[in-house]
């Protein structure tokens, strides 16, 4: 053992030695047997496993989306609906006739 | 006392086959598993031990995080050393379950034990230093506790226990330094002995 007030960078192989006696609990073959028997009712989490977690998580992401996508569609079609025929007929043109086009309507006339 | 033997920690016999070992694992292959749960079995036991005080606590906590260390062995890093990684789930399972822990059930120190006392020439009286140790090591600050135990006992550098513990190396050297000026003193006379 070392000069208590020491600092150093090495193991302490006296203090380390009595601390691991210490902490020595033993009978390490039936703390493994038990941990081996419970370890037989845990499923590891294999690839196909990872890719289940994320299929259902992708699923419920999409459904989500699909939802949130379908309400806003809905809501822009209902603010402006479709217009009727009559709408159609009665409203000005969109583009109203240029000026060349009239003058040479009415010298043609001529 | 003779001549301590040199410890044999994980850390430094750690293999090189842990990645396949934990892939062979992760594919359902439960002797690979075993491989590796006998490997660390005793340290992740003196591990939660060091934290929790309790043996049989202490063997519940080990169990669990190594259980849990199964089922998420998919997200262990292969390129670094296995033993840090489990490690810190053991140290976890232990913090966890010592919070949970309603009655400490380590009983307090008695501080006239750590300025010496009899010379454990006998094993009673090894069986009682190692219970001193023990009530020693259970008045530290759980963070400092592991340092000690990770380093002196297990043989993990700073920079590994600084991983496991998610803290910096620096804090580690500390609380390693204070740890063990703590626990010298408890020991004061088998040093002589020996």
């Amino acid at each position: 053992m070392k000069d208590p007030l020491s600092f150093d960078h090495r193991p302490d192989l006296v203090l380390g030695k009595a601390l691991r006696e210490a902490l020595d609990p033993g009978d390490a073959p039936v703390f493994i047997a038990r941990v081996l028997a419970h370890a037989e009712h845990v499923r590891v989490a294999s690839w196909d496993v990872v890719l289940a977690r994320w299929a259902r998580t992708g699923v419920a992401a999409a459904l989500v989306v699909a939802l949130a996508a379908g309400y806003f569609v809905g809501r822009a079609t209902a603010a402006s609906p479709r217009p009727t025929v009559s709408d159609v007929l009665i409203a000005p043109p969109a583009h109203p006739a240029e000026v060349e086009v009239v003058l040479a309507s009415v010298i043609g006339n001529n | 006392m003779a001549d301590p033997q040199p410890p044999q920690p994980v850390a430094r016999i750690a293999q090189q086959d842990e990645p396949d070992l934990v892939a062979r694992a992760v594919a359902g292959e439960r002797a690979a598993f075993g491989i590796l749960v006998e490997r660390y079995a005793g340290v992740a036991r003196r591990v939660a031990r060091a934290v929790l005080g309790n043996a049989e606590d202490a063997d519940d906590a080990a169990q669990d995080a190594m259980l849990s260390a199964l089922v998420k062995l998919d997200q262990y890093d292969a390129r670094r050393p296995f033993g840090p990684w489990l490690l810190r789930i053991v140290a976890n399972a232990a913090t966890d379950r010592r919070r949970r822990r309603s009655v400490r059930r380590v009983e307090p120190l008695d501080v006239g034990l750590t300025a010496g006392g009899p010379r454990p020439d006998t094993t009673a009286e090894r069986r009682a230093l190692n219970q001193r140790l023990r009530e020693a090591l259970a008045e530290l600050p759980e963070r400092r506790r592991l340092a000690v135990v990770l380093f002196d006992v297990e043989g993990y550098s700073h920079g590994e226990i600084a991983a496991i513990l998610g803290i910096p190396e620096g804090t580690v050297r500390s609380e390693v330094f204070h740890a063990r000026r703590r626990l010298r003193v408890l020991l004061a006379d088998w040093k002589e002995e020996a």
